[in-house]
């Protein structure tokens, strides 16, 4: 303790081992605690016989100090949440999600949330008896007053607890010194007021976490109708365009971030596709938001016009979208009521659009081509002896000889990118202040190792972000500009698929297989994809690969939204059938059993 | 914990039981390489990118391994418990393995780097020291290197310390090692100048007195320290202390503590030798290497010593020690051997003692002719040198009976070839200067046998070179460039004979016998270990040195 008082301004590396950690030998001289390494320098003597009260001083002194450079200012949990969400709204915002998105939509609910936790604008906040909640840094929102947005107006009055907000009292300085010094003194300590008690919590549910502000801003992006969806909003995150990993290293420079604060602010994994969604819908629970905008066949979430999206995106022929228009309407999954995601409902499920266009569209090429490693091989020989030189009918085969290389290489781009993502932030985290001199050199040794083998290779030392884009894939003609991934088959015609009788046109492949469709219990059994993969056609498994690789999520979910949708397909079809009796529509392709084998033909 | 932790136990395992271990299983593929299910994302980019970065290291592109390295420094943060201590090791090798293979690397780069990685572990502190001294040895930097090993000689780290005691004295001895060096260099100038200066005599005995203590302490320890146990008795019998090194050389080839050393009887083997020795005490170390390595070189020696005594029991172990050496391929085309088998049996024979050669011959009546007397083996014999033809057809002639393939063949053969002569001799000048091509061509090719032959000791040192150009177990080279020239390469020579007859091991004829060679013909050249059996090990320990965990 001693040494340190006299070697605290002594800041230089060592020149043995480049860490911070003097130490005074007996000869008063300077040496490094981590390498015992004895340097030129010598303490400067101060004769304090005379002087008794010069300790005191330097005590004081050093505390002031101390409260000013390492505490910083006094903030909160949810005000470091608060900054992120706002730096995630801006990022939104940058790529190009409407104005309305921040201000009206994520900073009612965020205040919604605050509410409903009741760490803000209530008269009974959650933790008043150890410390007075600061107001929220107020960047964006001057005015709590109109927490009652129209939009929330639905929801009953009753619910929400304190009528007026209850004006955040202000932390008077002596409490929020008082403390901080309690904390400062106890082995607990933290860069916030509150990130002990925030930890020892057990109400987990009221807690806001890292993955929990991607799930508002999925919520915030739903009811915006934005047409970013749930992998959309991942995929950025895990390109970097909008701020996640290490969001904390934005935080102005007077919060400080260190002890307990790790394990609320750290990320250390993006959360998945599924992991968000429950998330998501449990926060919407919480929030008690009413029913959602309604997803209208305008609105671009709609599955209709997302299914035409990821047409383009597989680089399928826009052809086929009067087809998968079909599908849906067969189905029934285009109706309103079903799409609007209403939190409120008994049995309410927040659904991913992204995932079931994804399906449509495979339900589709299956009711074309078949996928059974057979008839879609025929169907594009067939096409191919056609073309000759037009190249006017689409052609699975080539297509599928089109996507498969570009698909390898950004799955490659992929590992490759993940492989070198940074994970630790710039300025390290500290779990206490013990460990803080062995963590910062540490970080400082990972960071000359980096430029001594960055001289090496001369390359960037981050690896090049690309521009924010909708399309992971650029199809098109040769004539067009800038770097494409291959011909596009937009404009192809699937003459070959269907067989024209009248005015009508058909499929020309009569059949159609799926795999067992029964529902079983989701508390027992998750999905049976990995025991159905080995049996499933190559072709068909190939699909599934490549809209697992377009929407980031594993194949099996993929898979089970086919089936979801092939459940539903087969239900309505019965549920017609014993409504009416049979007439024209009973000779339609689209006949099928719902039978628990793998193939099922009809003629 | 690790693998690689995992290995060391091995290793040092399997030297403390001194006696031969199974091969240690490979860890060919670790669990690290699997995904588990709650694997957090910053473990699953470590995780790919050490893939990525083994990956780019065996398709031999540095560049992309020290872009993905400069990601898996981050690493070194980890907080989970024990994986930085991991990923520092880790780094530490494939580090030095990319920087050591960079085409834009320096030496200033490979210092900062293991002065940066030592501080960041301080379990392989000691290792990385050790391996560092090897670099710059290799560099050329003698006094950097020493440098180095003065400076891990003085570390110290609480615990840590005292846990690698082995380690230390590894440290020490090496240190002792280059003081020898500096020795062998002040006696050459000492005694290249005719007036010794009695200055220059002290510094040189200070520095006997530095190296011969620390080189003394190891060798308290079991292990295999053949450098250490050259160099001091090169010391011991420069000031005229033979007893003492003689010492020394039997308590390094009999202490049962030890792991077998077949080199710690040559070694003695020598030193007899050279100090005229009887032939006693000669034959009786080599039939201990026999036991060993029945391929060694010197057992051609043996054969020869044994042969001198005159008595009966003497030939007939003579004839199992050449018998059992011709069972290995190696020794399959070699005149000398040949010829040795064939006087031995011409020897017996004009004693009457043909009982002998029939008890041997048992054992191997079903596979030798195969194995050695072979139509095609006789072409290739010929083309190599027709005196080997000869000497073979003279055993297998005693062995089989005249009527052997060999034999024909090796008459057909000849005479073809005397007809050849005939008639080149009989054409006119035109004719004469090709014959006479042909003959310098053949006198070309004896020469070339009897480089095989005799020159084996060439061909050790050669292999240890090609191993490996250049690597890190840099003090052994500079043991076979400075000290004595075929014992400081011994440990590196060894394992080139491994690999080489891991390779040969694959065509060999007799099935029978393959597992046995693959084990043992290893160290037909005598710089060998005994036995490839214990491979991956052996090689390992060889990198830091003449094996690590003797001390222990």
């Amino acid at each position: 303790m001693m040494d340190e008082e006299h070697t605290r301004d002594y800041r230089a590396q060592c020149a043995q081992c480049s860490a911070v950690d003097w130490g005074i030998t007996d000869e008063g001289q300077f040496y490094c605690r981590s390498c015992h390494n004895v340097i030129e320098r010598t303490q400067e003597v101060v004769d304090t016989s005379y002087l008794v009260n010069s300790r005191i001083s330097t005590v004081s002194k050093k505390t002031r100090n101390k409260t000013k450079l390492e505490h910083g200012r006094d903030w909160l949990v949810c005000e470091g949440f608060q900054f992120i969400l706002r730096q995630q709204a801006d990022a939104l915002l940058a790529l190009g999600v409407c104005p309305q998105f921040k201000d009206d939509v994520l900073c009612n609910m965020w205040r919604r949330y605050l509410q409903k936790s009741r760490q803000a604008y209530t008269r009974n906040p959650v933790r008043a008896g150890r410390f007075r909640l600061a107001r929220p840094a107020s960047d964006s929102d001057s005015a709590p007053e109109s927490l009652g947005l129209s939009d929330f107006s639905r929801a009953s009055e009753s619910e929400t607890e304190g009528e007026g907000p209850s004006r955040p009292s202000s932390a008077s300085a002596s409490a929020s010194a008082s403390g901080w010094s309690s904390d400062g003194c106890s082995s607990v300590c933290s860069g916030s007021l509150d990130a002990g008690a925030y930890s020892s919590s057990r109400e987990t549910m009221t807690l806001m976490t890292m993955p929990r502000t991607l799930a508002l801003c999925h919520l915030g992006l739903l009811w915006a109708r934005e047409a970013l969806t749930l992998s959309d909003l991942l995929r950025f995150v895990a390109e970097g365009h909008v701020p996640y990993i290490n969001a904390h290293q934005a935080f102005p420079e007077e919060m400080k971030l260190y002890g307990r604060d790790i394990g609320v602010f750290r990320v250390e994994s993006i959360p998945s596709h599924q992991s968000v969604q429950q998330q998501a819908h449990k926060m919407a629970v919480f929030l008690k938001l009413p029913a959602f905008p309604p997803i209208t066949p305008e609105c671009l979430l709609h599955p209709s016009p997302l299914s035409l999206r990821y047409l383009m995106e597989a680089n399928l022929p826009d052809e086929l979208h009067g087809w998968v228009r079909k599908v849906v309407k067969q189905a029934g999954i285009g109706q309103e009521a079903l799409l609007t995601y209403d939190p409120t409902g008994r049995k309410a499920q927040l659904g991913s659009y992204d995932l079931q266009a994804a399906a449509l569209i495979i339900v589709t090429m299956k009711l074309l081509f078949k996928l059974d490693d057979q008839a879609e091989w025929t169907l594009s020989k067939e096409a191919d002896e056609e073309n000759d030189r037009e190249n006017r009918i689409f052609s699975l085969l080539r297509w599928y000889r089109t996507v498969q290389p570009v698909l390898d290489l950004a799955r490659g781009r992929e590992e490759h990118s993940l492989a070198r993502q940074t994970w630790k932030p710039r300025k390290p985290l500290y779990p206490s202040k013990k460990e803080k001199s062995v963590v910062l050199k540490r970080r400082r040794v990972v960071e000359q190792l980096q430029a001594n083998f960055q001289k090496l290779s001369g390359s960037a030392p981050e690896p090049q972000r690309c521009p924010p884009s909708s399309f992971r894939f650029r199809w098109g003609e040769e004539e067009e500009e800038g770097d494409l991934d291959g011909p596009s088959f937009q404009n192809q015609s699937l003459d070959r698929a269907l067989r024209q009788s009248g005015r009508k046109s058909r499929l020309s492949n009569p059949q159609y297989w799926h795999t067992a469709l029964r529902t079983c219990d989701p508390w027992h059994c998750g999905d049976h994809f990995a025991e159905v993969e080995p049996t499933l056609p190559g072709t068909y498994a190939w699909v599934l690969g490549l809209f697992s690789f377009l929407l980031g999520v594993p194949t099996a979910r993929v898979h089970a939204e086919v089936c979801r949708v092939e459940h539903r397909l087969v239900e309505n079809k019965s549920k017609r059938k014993r409504k009416r009796p049979p007439a024209r529509r009973e000779r339609k392709r689209k006949r099928r059993r719902a039978a628990s084998s793998t193939k099922t033909t009809s003629a | 914990m690790d693998d690689i932790d995992a290995e060391q136990d091995i290793s040092s395992d399997e030297l403390d039981s001194s006696e031969r271990a199974q091969r240690p299983s490979l860890p060919l593929k670790s669990q690290r390489d699997q995904e588990t299910p709650f694997e957090t994302g910053f473990h699953r980019t470590a995780r790919i990118c050490l893939m990525k970065i083994r990956e780019s290291l065996f398709q031999l592109q540095w560049q992309e391994a020290a872009d993905y390295m400069s990601s898996y420094f981050q690493t070194l943060e980890d907080t989970t418990s024990g994986r930085p201590q991991l990923a520092s090791e880790i780094i530490w090798r494939l580090g030095t393995e990319i920087l050591h293979h960079h085409p834009n690397t320096n030496l200033e780069d490979f210092n900062s780097f293991l002065e940066r990685i030592k501080n960041t572990s301080v379990k392989t502190y000691l290792e990385v020291c050790l391996e560092h001294s090897f670099h710059l040895l290799l560099n050329g930097k003698f006094d950097d290197a020493k440098r180095q090993l003065s400076i891990a000689e003085s570390w110290r780290y609480g615990k840590q310390s005292a846990s690698q005691e082995h380690r230390i004295k590894l440290v020490q001895a090496y240190r002792g090692f280059l003081d020898y060096f500096t020795w062998s260099a002040k006696k050459s100038s000492v005694s290249g100048a005719d007036d010794s200066d009695a200055a220059a005599n002290q510094e040189m005995h200070n520095y006997f007195r530095q190296a011969s203590v620390s080189l003394k302490e190891i060798l308290q320890y079991p292990g295999v320290w053949d450098p250490f146990v050259i160099s001091y008795v090169d010391m011991l019998e420069f000031y005229g202390d033979e007893e003492g090194a003689l010492s020394v050389l039997k308590d390094y080839a009999y202490d049962n503590r030890f792991p077998s050393n077949p080199n710690a009887h040559v070694y003695l083997y020598q030193f007899l030798k050279k100090h005229k020795a009887p032939e006693k005490k000669l034959i009786k170390a080599l039939q201990i290497l026999h036991a060993s390595v029945p391929s060694h070189e010197l057992m051609l020696e043996l054969c020869s010593l044994l042969l001198q005594t005159g008595r009966e029991s003497c030939f007939r172990e003579a004839l199992t020690v050449i018998f059992s050496l011709l069972d290995y391929s190696s020794w399959k085309d070699n005149l000398q051997a040949w010829c040795c088998m064939r006087d031995v049996l011409k020897l017996l024979k004009r004693k009457k003692l043909t009982c002998f050669i029939a008890e041997e011959w048992e054992s191997r009546a079903s596979w030798w002719p195969a194995y050695h007397f072979r139509t095609n083996q006789a072409k290739r014999d010929f083309e190599q040198s027709p005196d080997l033809l000869t000497a073979k057809a003279g055993v297998a002639s005693a062995l089989t009976g005249r009527k052997c393939m060999y034999c024909m063949w090796k008459n057909t053969l000849l005479n073809k070839a005397k007809i050849k002569r005939i008639k080149a001799a009989k054409r006119p000048l035109k004719g004469r200067r090709r014959s006479e091509r042909i003959r310098a061509e053949r006198i070309r090719a004896e020469r070339r046998s009897e480089r095989i032959g005799a020159g084996r000791s060439g061909d050790r040192s050669g292999s240890g070179g090609a191993e490996r150009s250049g690597d890190r177990s840099g003090s052994a080279e500079i043991g076979a460039d400075q000290g004595g020239a075929d014992q400081g390469g011994a440990e590196r020579g060894g394992g080139g004979a491994e690999r080489r007859s891991e390779r040969r091991s694959g065509r060999g004829g007799a099935e029978r016998r393959s597992e046995r060679r693959s084990g043992r013909s290893g160290d037909r050249s005598g710089s060998g270990r005994s036995g490839a059996g214990r491979g991956g090990a052996e090689r390992r320990s060889g990198r830091i040195g003449a094996g690590r965990g003797g001390a222990s």
